[in-house]
């Protein structure tokens, strides 16, 4: 056998090969996608009918309570999803199909990406559920169709942080339990952020924690289109801030994958 | 079963205790599971509490200092409901691995078996809850019906937990299966939602307010509610608990005749 | 094929070659300084009993696992430093038929062939051959979670194959097997090594196993390897047949006297006494006799020519499990 370079053409081909497997694993047991649809599906109606009258409440900046909830449950079911795609990984390890992956000559980088890239794409079926269910409950489309396209960029974007958040911890302790923790992790920055209610409703620490909880902005950047205009002042901060958690999570999870063969 | 000598019933006891423990035990080996349940209710009575404080001045709110008392019985209710089905699942481990069989084929007591699962999740229970207030005392909350309402409120979450068990034993051993049984715990924690536990329901409005006054986690949350925020009043003692105790007849007794008919099937 | 046969420290033509490899998991040291060294084409049978350190020296010899001490090459590449180009040169099936059971066969090959760097044309070539090889051309369409345990491994086999590999590493094919399914893989191992020249590594803590397809066997016991050759030269250190006699437990005494008169005990199953017969076969009437002398009634009484098992016993003092079954 020939001293074959694996280049770049090679690391694409298995990026899609790998997330093609994912979303055949999805067409071969769909009941694989339901908790990740359906738990944003009850975040979005639970919060809207609980929470509905928040907009009597002076400064809440909308008089439907889908416009701020939508975004909310998307981005929540986007971390929801981003974390289970790491779950698959975990479960690759746990039953020894990811040696099987490992044992892939060249970088093993492809894999890594190859799982995000499923993750984020997988995130799309949950932001649709939920869009779809507020569109029902009259969400407007102030900032026009663009307003969808932040959706789905802050919730592909998410979904890809916390899948190599959750990548860090499998690779790590390489089970499934360990990603109960993610789970927790990821559901509690969400809630440390303007999720429900503006900003300037929260006091004390929480005002002070979500200040500067780098969701907040995303939150803001994927909310703009629902509210009113979309602006570029709105835009680039919540770019920065997914760019920024990407380069870190992707950073300790390339880190981490380096030392799974130790 | 039958429990007609005196010797029968001590050693039914006897059995339920062990089992009992047994449950505890195993609980207490896995604290990794108690502490979502525990930490999850807190940090999201903490963040509410932080960002409700404009939202309880609204006209028709009731009347609080503050948003830490009137999320209490939901705290505690979403703390005991996580592990509410564990009485269910463990039975349903029992049944896929046979020893259900084993069981089938001696005249050992049934009874027991059921009550020592749903013991082990009520204790477990009874100590998240009084963490729970615990917790919410330090922090500032405030019981105006005194400790007596105090020991209602935990007794609530407590026969709560019976009758999510119950639930949960009822699908165990219709289905055998340990996913069908973990399947009610979303199931729960959505009703939780839909219910007063977060927001009053004179504040919603439409069908999901229909849904909310419908759901017996309101039937329930409210008079525990009342019991922290006004005081102590017989009429909500005996809602808080007689509706809870109610579901709980009904689910255990639903699990005893499936089980009976389970385990009488040849 | 690969390409020219590097020289290795240790000669040409040694393709895997491990010297003082060491494994530690915080203080439980799993493999103790192992040397070994396998020539192309060889059949190398890697025997132990169960957690003895088979599938921790494999998985350092296949890159999945880095060495706590000494080093390893493959075809003269070092594991650690050159592992991706180890990986390219190796095929591995691993203990527990690592495959992802929501995939189909076909679907699972694909993706090994694209995780190889494989060209589409040649992939759509090389997949229905080998799976035609073992066996699986009519379920190669199903879902691996419909397979039989055989249907499995024969999968898993085909898989670490996609790429020609020139050095296969098969850690317990057979483990869980049905008989014919074991026979069946047994013939194609050694068709691989006959048509194609593969170098194969086998684990196994099946006697059998070694003894049916290794030219060269190491037994490895507790991290360390006691005994390397090949199967008849350890069979010959053993040197004469063991005498087994089953008696009731009261003679149990008795007879071990007796029998410590016509050679070196040897280990044996309980309700039983073993010994290397000096002199072989023709002294088994003057054990009798002597036997019958001491008024003890032998329930069964069989003379082995020197196996695997004694060459394992002999060297550790134990007997494998599942041996004498």
């Amino acid at each position: 056998m020939t001293a074959r370079t694996l280049g770049l053409g090679h690391a694409g081909s298995v990026v899609s090969a790998i997330c093609g497997r994912g979303m055949r694993r999805i067409g071969a047991r769909p009941t694989l996608i339901m908790p990740v649809l359906l738990m944003p599906l009850i975040f979005v109606i639970s919060f809207t009918g609980a929470f509905g009258s928040l907009t009597r409440v002076e400064g809440y900046g909308t008089d439907n309570v889908f416009n701020w909830m939508a975004v909310y449950a998307a981005l929540q079911g986007a971390v929801f999803a981003g974390v289970g795609g790491a779950s698959a990984t975990a479960d690759d390890l746990e039953n020894g199909f990811f040696d099987r992956l490992l044992l892939t000559p060249g970088s093993r980088v492809p894999i890594l990406v190859g799982t995000v890239a499923y993750s984020a794409l997988r995130s799309m079926i949950p932001t649709t559920g939920v869009l779809f269910v507020s569109a029902l409950g009259g969400l407007s489309l102030a900032g026009g169709p663009l307003a969808l396209l932040t959706v789905y960029v802050a919730t592909c974007g998410m979904a890809a942080v916390f899948c190599l958040v959750g990548l860090t911890v499998v690779y790590r302790f390489r089970t499934m339990r360990s990603m109960i923790l993610v789970q927790v992790f990821g559901f509690s920055s969400m809630f440390l952020s303007t999720g429900q209610v503006p900003i300037h409703f929260l006091n004390g620490w929480l005002h002070a924690v979500a200040r500067v909880n780098p969701i907040t902005n995303v939150l803001r950047f994927a909310r703009q289109g629902f509210l009113g205009d979309i602006t570029w002042s709105l835009t680039w901060p919540g770019l920065v801030a997914l760019g920024g958690m990407g380069l870190v999570s992707g950073a300790l999870s390339l880190r981490q994958l380096k030392r799974l063969a130790a | 079963m039958r429990l007609d000598s005196p010797t029968g019933l001590r050693l039914a006891s006897a059995q339920t205790l062990a089992l009992t423990r047994r449950s505890v035990v195993s609980e207490w080996r896995q604290l990794g599971n108690v502490l979502p349940g525990l930490v999850f209710p807190l940090l999201l009575a903490a963040v509410y509490t932080h960002q409700f404080e404009r939202v309880i001045l609204l006209p028709g709110f009731p009347a609080v200092d503050s948003f830490l008392d009137f999320v209490l019985p939901a705290s505690l209710l979403q703390s005991v409901s996580f592990g509410a089905t564990e009485a269910g699942t463990e039975l349903a481990r029992d049944i896929e691995n046979g020893f259900f069989d084993r069981l089938r084929a001696s005249p050992c007591a049934r009874l027991p078996l059921l009550m020592g699962r749903l013991g082990g999740a009520m204790a477990v229970a009874a100590a998240k809850g009084v963490l729970i207030v615990m917790v919410f005392l330090m922090f500032g909350a405030e019981i105006a019906g005194g400790p007596a309402a105090t020991v209602v409120v935990v007794a609530a979450a407590v026969l709560i937990v019976l009758a999510i068990g119950g639930l949960g034993q009822v699908l165990a051993i219709l289905t055998g299966n340990q996913e069908a049984v973990n399947a009610t715990f979303p199931l729960v924690f959505t009703s939780i939602f839909m219910s007063s536990a977060f927001f009053p329901t004179t504040l919603m409005s439409g069908w999901f307010r229909q849904v909310a006054e419908a759901n017996p986690v309101t039937w329930i949350i409210d008079p525990v509610r009342r019991l922290i925020l006004e005081g102590w009043s017989w009429s909500d003692v005996g809602q808080a608990l007689g509706v809870p105790l109610v579901l709980s007849v009904i689910t255990v007794t639903m699990a005893v005749v499936a089980l009976d008919r389970r385990l009488g099937a040849t | 094929m690969s390409g020219s046969d590097k020289l290795t420290s240790t000669g040409a033509n040694i393709v895997i070659e491990a010297s003082g490899l060491v494994r530690k998991f915080g203080e439980i040291v799993a493999v103790d300084g192992i040397d070994l060294s396998v020539a192309r084409g060889e059949v190398f049978g890697f025997l132990g009993p169960n957690g003895a350190g088979k599938s921790t020296t494999v998985r350092m010899l296949t890159t999945l696992l880095r060495p706590t001490g000494g080093s390893a090459r493959i075809d003269g590449l070092d594991v650690v430093e050159f592992a991706p180009a180890v990986r390219r040169i190796i095929g591995v099936a691993l203990q527990d038929a690592s495959i992802d059971p929501l995939m189909t066969g076909n679907e699972l090959m694909r993706l090994q062939a694209v995780l190889h760097g494989i060209p589409r044309s040649e992939a759509k070539r090389r997949c229905p051959e080998l799976l035609a090889r073992v066996g699986l051309t009519g379920a190669a369409d199903r879902r691996v979670a419909t397979y039989s345990g055989g249907m499995r491994r024969r999968l898993d086999l085909a898989i670490s194959l996609v790429h020609e590999p020139s050095i296969l590493f098969l850690d317990e094919p057979s483990a869980g097997l049905d008989p014919t399914s074991r026979l069946a893989l047994w013939e194609e191992v050694r068709r691989l090594n006959r048509e194609l020249g593969t170098t194969v590594f086998l684990t196994t803590q099946y006697l059998e196993e070694a003894d049916e397809l290794a030219a060269r066997i190491a037994i490895i016991d507790h991290g360390c390897l006691v005994r390397e050759g090949s199967p008849e030269d350890l069979k010959a250190t053993v040197g004469s047949p063991t005498l087994r006699v089953d008696i009731d437990p009261v003679f149990f005494e008795a007879t071990r006297q007796v029998l410590t008169g016509f050679g070196p005990q040897r280990p044996a199953m309980e309700g039983r006494v073993a010994v290397g017969l000096e002199g072989g076969a023709a002294r088994v009437t003057e054990v009798v006799r002597a036997l019958d002398d001491a008024g003890i009634s032998v329930s069964h009484l069989e003379l082995d020519a020197p196996s695997l098992d004694d060459v394992f016993a002999e060297a550790t003092g134990r007997r494998l499990e599942g041996a004498e079954e």
